[in-house]
């Protein structure tokens, strides 16, 4: 597979000002040195803590927000110092299904105009043939043809996914950054969208950044897994690898605690981890996670583990590593 | 305020004496129908939906995505815009006194004191405007009548118990300096903070990883424990439902379909939408990873019918496998296909025998 997208050393700090007018008191270090590639067709799955930065990633790699550090490329150009004009032909390359919904989509506008936009901004067909290509997507996004004269506000949560669903897929990008695309929508029409998702890319060579908190997602729509905690990946590999024999103890303790849908599950007990989570103003020195990691040694508080390919293919920063893979996780040195 | 005391929580969905039986009814939500007027016709969000909740229980209320949990909760606290909206039949008693007849003031009183709410979009009800500390402090000001200084206290130790790192600095963070699960959770503290009898939590935890999720789901449990808080938990995620709900009411374009505790629907569903639901759940599962083509998923063929236009018959009938001419001209009722067990559905016997329901 040819990489689609090479992002390389990438940061995002955002400033803390203390009141309006008065000087920076601090630094967010939201994304904090991150490298990763997706390859044609290639679905990269993204997951981690809340707030440890993934929306930011996503963000930045599609220069919504400008990096901080880092270089980003798309079919091998560096587009990381683009201006607005320049960054057109990939805006329309490059599309974003955004977390929260109702804060994407203009309220003024119907959904049908939402959808058809892309087209217009990039002119592209005529109004006929707009509308057609708008009716097109509201089918395979489940919405009903009707909808498309209705504003947001009259659509429940997961119907205002599906328009923003619709509008990514618009332009027929190369690679789309979904943003907890379907965590807003009831299983049964989840499945249709990421049906659809895997079928478009099987079609067209489409790519995916898959931002997503339900596990079972992930490991059904991608190909490679990176697991993101405070800022930086600490984990990353093909997805059997990741499930099957995580490396880092952050993915161990997130994949013991996926809920689990059965009758036999009620008051189950599954909060794994405890301790204070470490924040992005003030990262810990050492590994990020050694505060709250049940294996921690005296070296995680103060040196910080490279994410290095443990077993080839699989890639991971932890210390439990340094002298040989080691699993389990727990296992006696 | 009389402090009730907390019902023993059940470990066992199955057993025959729960003690949640015994304990107080605080909500009830009586053939519910809550209409929006729009200039193309009414869209019939809900329709006659019924459910009650006693305290220190915990409903959980799923269905397909436009089929109506959101609005039928924003009608507990009167919250629907109106117009488009109006709340057209039913009653929504809290305590045995009508919501439906309280005064705006009166409802005032209710909202985010004996009744709160997490919506299910953050931004839709977080001011832009103030920081994430002034607005949960001014909720805890407004219900507690603490000061000022001892609600922005308030507002730090809420953020810190919904694991917000370093609260006392992001308490002055506004809320697009925050990541979507942070916003939810923000919106969680202000819900939790004046210990609500009733507490409704439209889709709490789609923004959280695992591990938080289950730290919130916690937290919300302590308080019920606590307070004998009822909880209604609106949510997508079948995981969340089956680890905590006592019962679970299934919508259906704008109507309860089935109604179970919880153990017997997802052992027992008697309703093709509910069959076919839990068939879509994709499964943490090695199926998945050892194919080295992605399987598709399970889905239910079709869409949900138009609100403006729902068939003569059972509103599930375009989409499903048992349907027959009968199920296409009547409605079916709601009726105890066994104790407790509440399913729409003419072929309900057929589905709780095990017959599948393969799309139509
Ligand atoms: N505009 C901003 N100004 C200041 N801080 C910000 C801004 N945007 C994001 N942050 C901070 O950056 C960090 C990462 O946020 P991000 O939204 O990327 O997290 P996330 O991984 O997407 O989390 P979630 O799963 O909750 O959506 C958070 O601590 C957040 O508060
Ligand atoms: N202002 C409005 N005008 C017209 N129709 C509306 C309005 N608000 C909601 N609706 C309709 O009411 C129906 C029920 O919406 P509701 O938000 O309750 O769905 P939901 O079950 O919560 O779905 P989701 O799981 O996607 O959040 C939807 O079909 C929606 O289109
Ligand atoms: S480096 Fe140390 S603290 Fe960090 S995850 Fe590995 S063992 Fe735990
Ligand atoms: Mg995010
Ligand atoms: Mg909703």
């Amino acid at each position: 597979m040819t990489a689609l997208l090479e992002v390389e050393g990438l940061k995002k700090h955002f400033p803390i000002h203390k009141g309006v007018f008065s000087k920076v008191s601090g630094q967010v270090y939201a994304v904090d040195g991150v490298s990763f590639s997706i390859g044609r067709g290639e679905t990269l799955g993204l997951v981690g803590e809340s707030g440890c930065g993934k929306s930011t990633v996503g963000r930045t790699l599609l220069k919504l927000l400008e990096p901080t550090d880092g270089t980003i490329k798309v079919g091998g150009e560096d587009i990381t110092g683009l201006g607005a004009q320049a960054m057109l032909p990939y805006r329309r390359r490059m599309q974003m299904i955004y977390q929260d919904p109702y804060a994407s989509l203009n309220p003024r506008m119907t959904a049908g105009e939402i959808v058809g936009e892309p087209l217009i901004v990039h002119n592209i067909g005529t109004p006929a043939e707009r509308r057609e290509r708008v009716a097109g997507l509201f089918e395979r996004a489940g919405l009903r043809p009707e909808a498309a004269n209705s504003y947001p506000h009259e659509f429940s949560g997961g119907q205002r996914q599906r328009i923003g669903i619709a509008r990514a897929l618009a332009l027929n990008p190369e690679l789309i950054v979904g943003d907890e695309p379907v965590s807003a929508l009831d299983v049964s029409i989840q499945a249709q969208i990421i049906n659809l998702l895997m079928e478009l890319q099987d079609e067209f060579q489409l790519s995916y950044l898959f931002v997503a908190h339900d596990l079972a997602v992930v490991e059904h729509i991608s190909h490679r897994v990176a697991v993101m905690y405070l800022g930086r990946i600490v984990e990353m590999t093909d997805k059997r690898s990741l499930f099957e024999m995580p490396l880092h103890p952050y993915t161990e303790a997130l994949l013991s605690a996926v809920p689990i849908p059965k009758s036999s599950a009620r008051g189950r007990k599954r909060v794994i981890l405890t301790g204070d989570v470490p924040s992005p103003i003030n990262p810990p020195p050492g590994c990020h996670f050694h505060a709250r990691c049940p294996y921690a040694m005296p070296r995680c508080k103060t040196d910080v583990p490279a994410l290095r390919e443990v077993i080839p293919g699989h890639f991971a920063s932890c210390h439990l590593h340094d002298g040989g893979v080691k699993v389990p996780l727990g296992a006696a040195a | 305020m009389n402090p009730r005391q907390p019902a023993p929580r059940v470990m066992n969905g199955t057993a025959p004496e729960s003690p949640i039986e015994s304990a107080q009814t605080v909500l009830q939500i009586e053939d519910l129908q809550t209409h929006f007027f729009t200039p193309v016709g009414v869209v019939r969000a809900v329709d006659g939906v019924s459910y009650a909740l006693k305290s220190g229980e915990t409903l959980g209320v799923v269905g397909e995505s436009g089929c109506g949990k959101s609005v039928s909760a924003l009608s507990i606290l009167r919250l629907v815009a109106n117009p488009p909206g109006r709340i057209v039949g039913g009653a929504i008693r809290f305590e045995g006194r009508n919501l439906l007849e309280f005064s705006e003031p009166e409802m005032e009183r209710i909202r985010g004191n004996d009744i709160s709410m997490i919506f299910q979009e953050p931004m839709t009800s977080l001011n832009p405007l103030y920081t994430c500390g002034k607005q949960i402090a001014e909720a805890v000001a407004l219900h507690q009548g603490l000061s000022k200084r001892d609600s922005w206290d308030r507002a730090v130790e809420m953020l810190r118990s919904v694991s917000i790192p370093e609260p006392e600095r992001r308490a002055h963070a506004y809320p697009h300096q925050l990541s979507g699960g942070m916003r939810q959770r923000v919106m969680i503290a202000m819900a939790l903070s004046c210990n609500p009898k009733v507490l409704i939590a439209d889709e709490p935890t789609t923004a959280l990883d695992v591990t938080i999720q289950a730290q919130i789901l916690d937290l919300m449990r302590a308080l019920q424990d606590k307070y004998g808080t009822a909880i209604i938990l609106i949510t997508h995620d079948m995981g969340v439902v089956a680890e905590n709900a006592d019962r679970v009411v299934v919508m259906y374009a704008g109507r309860k379909v089935e109604e179970a505790n919880a153990a017997e629907l997802f052992d027992n569903p008697g309703h093709p939408y509910t069959k076919g639901l839990l068939g879509s759940i994709p499964h943490l599962d090695t199926a998945a990873r050892t194919d080295t083509k992605r399987a598709k998923l399970n889905e239910i063929k079709g869409m949900v019918p138009s609100l403006f236009n729902l068939p003569q018959g059972c509103s599930f009938a375009p989409r499903c496998g048992l349907a027959s001419d009968h199920c296409r001209n009547h409605k079916p009722p709601l009726e105890e296909q066994r104790p407790g067990h509440w399913i729409a559905c003419w072929h309900a016997d057929r589905v709780l025998g095990g017959v599948a329901v393969g799309a139509a």
